[in-house]
């Protein structure tokens, strides 16, 4: 009654449900995995049923007995799974990430074993039985290995942007771009070359880009990349007097890429400091910011000279007795210059404050900040 | 079926595709006149047809003739389908002359398809600039999002009365005929602010300003719903806009900035702010209340809380609702009654709040003794090391009935 297929997704379905069973009384009952695991029983057991009804898609009895009695052709897919195993017991004592490595790895040779199986004992017409193989996997396997090569030339090429100088960077960005343009636009003029030529060029590229990328990421990122990464807060960190410090006005950034989605733009002109906010007329001399979210305020300066905003955020205990100021602030820029300042508060301004805006080195000038 | 070529496995499988749909033939009609049905709900209080405010108006001004051409179209379209379908279709008869290239055919069906998206396009684009046009705002209101609920804050505008920041949640509350710009922004994932009536839905993305704007013709309340995905409780993610007159307004504006009355001596209530202070102060602000010492009880939110906030529960009863507006705080009656009253009538039942003979009991005291259980958030302490130990919603407090009792009697006196 039951066919070879029926069975499989009935046995599935028995087991998704064995999962839900075990999941709500013996392991961490939630409502996503009960939703998710009862929605996998449901879509099995449907499955099983069109297979049911179907009739395993009236494979004939005669092909079945043809093709099962030829010896199995040689796979790769049991090296790969084994390969997923190994990396799955790596992951549990080093990095989780070689754990998800290693169920990817496992999924996906399960799947690809699963449907070259099926399709050997489909027909006794090896071309047949590989051509319905490619119907069925190539439409995701070419997405999916495009994706991953991609990813890994991305990834190798970033390695080498962090690990170079700044201003080499830039000139192995246009160097590397030009090189594709005017590559892709030989090919192109070019349709009789060969494709083992073209291929070859393009796999050596590859080949250049990703051991570039292994050797960028042994050296490391540049310098100031790891001093930064182990600076959070760098902004309430940063001094913020009048005159310039040795590293945090260093590479100062005179420009920014957003001007909308702020919530408030603050400037310097001479000698007055004014804020703007969308939808309110004129300037004003309180900004409004909610609590405990990241606000982006942009100061400009188009005083002569070079100014830095300033942020007053109240003052907070370091020890017992010694009470100090919290504040953060943008680089010293010249005039003419705009930076973003991102404040996110974890306190209302009633807690710690007043909070204010200023401008380094001038007294007589300040936006109050509230923060309800 | 392997064996036969591909044509014949294609007619198998639509022979085999029929017989199912003749017998469930039955299903699929009854199925499709409950799914018509379901459409025509009576209390639709976020109808997308029914605008209440100028720039649902401009929306409304523009799908619907896009949506009686595309109606057309798409009905022009299904027949032909289903026509050619039941028409051409395979009972064995030789594959027909395919034939290509008609140039007159061809370049007849692109520019008709090319026109009408033209005018359409005209008339979208001239309405999305009309939607984002601020110059003109007459107050702002700045909205945060955040894991299941939405903060409103006032800044000061003194020609509304405000002369110090505002913060409520659930209902925005808003003059009528008054150009209300929203800046929205979110504290954790992307959110998204509609209330239909008023004006269509703009995300809420963390560190952006994201501009809406509203404005409501009559007096009223409208309800709106988060509609971009943001977790488990995205779907009790609820919001209204309770719309006044100028001069109710100015009267919730002068209720809202009222200082701090603490209960009476001896009184439960006074017992009950007792308990606030202990349990509910760790997130929820009330501007005004001080500690035993005077020092004013400042809500530790971002200690407890993923996102850093909890709703401020100043007037927590001017509101009527609560948890992210999806339970009402008023019984059915009393929430009908101001729900359904005239625009003459509407600010006065609203200002009244929410007051002990109104108040849903029932409702508010499931939620102080479980809210996890009535609205699913993430504040199961085994399961909050991706935020720190930190809760994402309202935890399970383990208070006694003693003092939901007193906070109860507590929360009544936050007119």
């Amino acid at each position: 009654m039951f066919t070879t297929g029926s069975k499989y997704f009935l046995g599935l379905s028995v087991l998704a449900g064995v999962a839900f069973a075990v999941s709500m009384f013996f392991a961490n009952p939630s409502a996503l995995g009960a939703t998710a695991l009862i929605g996998l029983v449901g879509a099995l057991a449907l499955l099983a049923g069109v297979v049911l009804y179907a009739r395993d898609g009236d494979v004939g009895s005669g092909e079945v007995t043809a093709s099962s009695n030829r010896p199995a052709p040689t796979s790769m897919w049991p090296l790969i799974s084994a390969g997923g195993v190994a990396l799955l017991l790596i992951g549990t004592i080093t990095q989780p990430a070689f754990f998800l490595l290693g169920i990817v790895v496992l999924v996906a040779a399960f799947v690809e074993w699963m449907v070259l199986c099926w399709s050997e004992s489909a027909s006794s017409d090896d071309q047949f039985n590989a051509g319905i193989r490619k119907r069925l996997l190539n439409p995701i396997e070419f997405p999916v290995l495009g994706a991953v090569g991609l990813g890994l030339l991305i990834f190798s090429f970033s390695r080498v942007m962090l690990a170079v100088d700044s201003r080499v960077g830039v000139a192995l960005f246009i160097i590397i771009g030009a090189l594709l343009i005017v590559g892709g636009a030989l090919f192109a003029m070019r349709p009789t070359l060969k494709q083992g030529l073209v291929t070859a060029i393009c796999t050596l590229a590859a080949i250049a880009i990703v051991g570039a990328g292994v050797s960028a990421a042994q050296n490391g990122m540049r310098s100031e990349l790891v001093a930064a990464r182990y600076e959070s807060d760098h902004e309430v960190q940063r001094e913020c007097g009048a005159n310039a410090t040795e590293h945090g006005d260093s590479g100062v950034t005179q420009t920014i890429s957003s001007v909308s989605g702020v919530s408030a733009t603050v400037e310097f002109i001479d000698g007055k400091l004014l804020a703007h906010v969308q939808g309110m007329t004129g300037f004003q001399n309180a900004i409004t910011i909610p609590r405990s979210s990241p606000s982006n305020i942009i100061f400009r300066n188009f005083d002569s000279g070079r100014f830095r905003l300033v942020a007053h955020l109240g003052t907070k205990q370091v020890t017992e007795g010694v009470v100090e100021e919290v504040v953060a602030c943008t680089q010293l820029i010249r005039s003419g210059a705009e930076q973003l300042l991102t404040l996110s508060i974890p306190k209302s301004s009633v807690a710690n404050g007043p909070y204010f805006l200023s401008i380094a080195g001038i007294d007589d000038q300040s936006v109050d900040l509230v923060v309800p | 079926m392997n064996h036969l070529p591909i044509r014949g496995r294609i007619s198998v499988l639509m022979h085999m595709l029929s017989s199912v749909l003749r017998r469930l033939r039955g299903w699929i009609l009854t199925g499709g006149a409950f799914i018509v049905l379901a459409g025509c709900a009576k209390n639709a209080p976020q109808d997308t047809w029914k605008p209440k405010g100028a720039n649902a108006t401009k929306i409304d001004n523009l799908q619907k003739p896009v949506f009686a051409v595309a109606g057309v179209i798409g009905v022009i379209v299904f027949v032909a389908v289903i026509y050619c379908v039941i028409k051409f279709r395979d009972r064995g008869q030789p594959i027909p002359r395919q034939t290509h290239g008609n140039p007159a055919l061809e370049i007849t069906l692109t520019i008709i398809p090319a026109l009408i998206l033209t005018v359409v396009g005209v008339f979208t684009v001239r309405t999305v600039f009309d939607l984002a046009k601020t110059s003109d705002t007459e107050m702002i209101i700045n909205v945060t999002g955040q894991q299941w609920w939405w903060e409103y804050d006032y800044p000061v505008q003194e020609q509304y009365g405000i002369t110090e920041p505002i913060v409520t949640s659930g209902q925005l509350v808003i003059p009528v005929g008054t150009k209300i710009l929203l800046r929205e922004t979110s504290r954790d994932v992307i959110h998204s602010y509609w209330i239909p009536a008023l004006n269509g839905k703009r995300d809420a993305v963390p560190g952006r300003i994201q501009t809406n704007r509203i404005e409501a013709d009559q007096p009223g309340i409208y309800a709106g719903q988060c509609t971009e995905f943001c977790g488990l409780s995205h779907a009790n993610m609820r919001m209204e806009a309770v719309a006044l007159s100028k001069e109710d307004f100015a009267k919730w504006v002068a209720n809202q900035q009222s200082k701090y009355v603490a209960p009476a001596d001896g009184t439960l209530a006074k017992e009950g702010e007792a308990v606030f202070l202990n349990q509910c102060v760790r997130c929820h602000q009330v501007n005004g209340l001080t500690r035993a010492d005077g020092s004013p009880a400042i809500a530790t939110a971002d200690e407890n809380v993923w996102t850093g906030v909890a709703p401020n529960l100043t007037h927590l009863m001017s509101r009527n609702t609560f948890a992210g507006a999806m339970f009402d705080l008023s019984t059915p009656e009393c929430r009908k009654d101001v729900w359904e009253s005239d625009s003459a009538t509407f600010g006065s039942k609203y200002l009244a709040g929410v007051t002990e003979a109104c108040l849903n009991q029932t409702a508010l005291r499931d939620w102080l003794r479980n809210a996890p259980a009535v609205k699913p958030m993430y504040t199961n302490p085994a399961l909050l090391s991706p935020t720190d130990g930190k809760y994402r919603g309202m935890p399970y407090l383990g208070l006694s009935e003693s003092d939901i009792e007193k906070l109860v009697a507590y929360l009544l006196t936050r007119q």
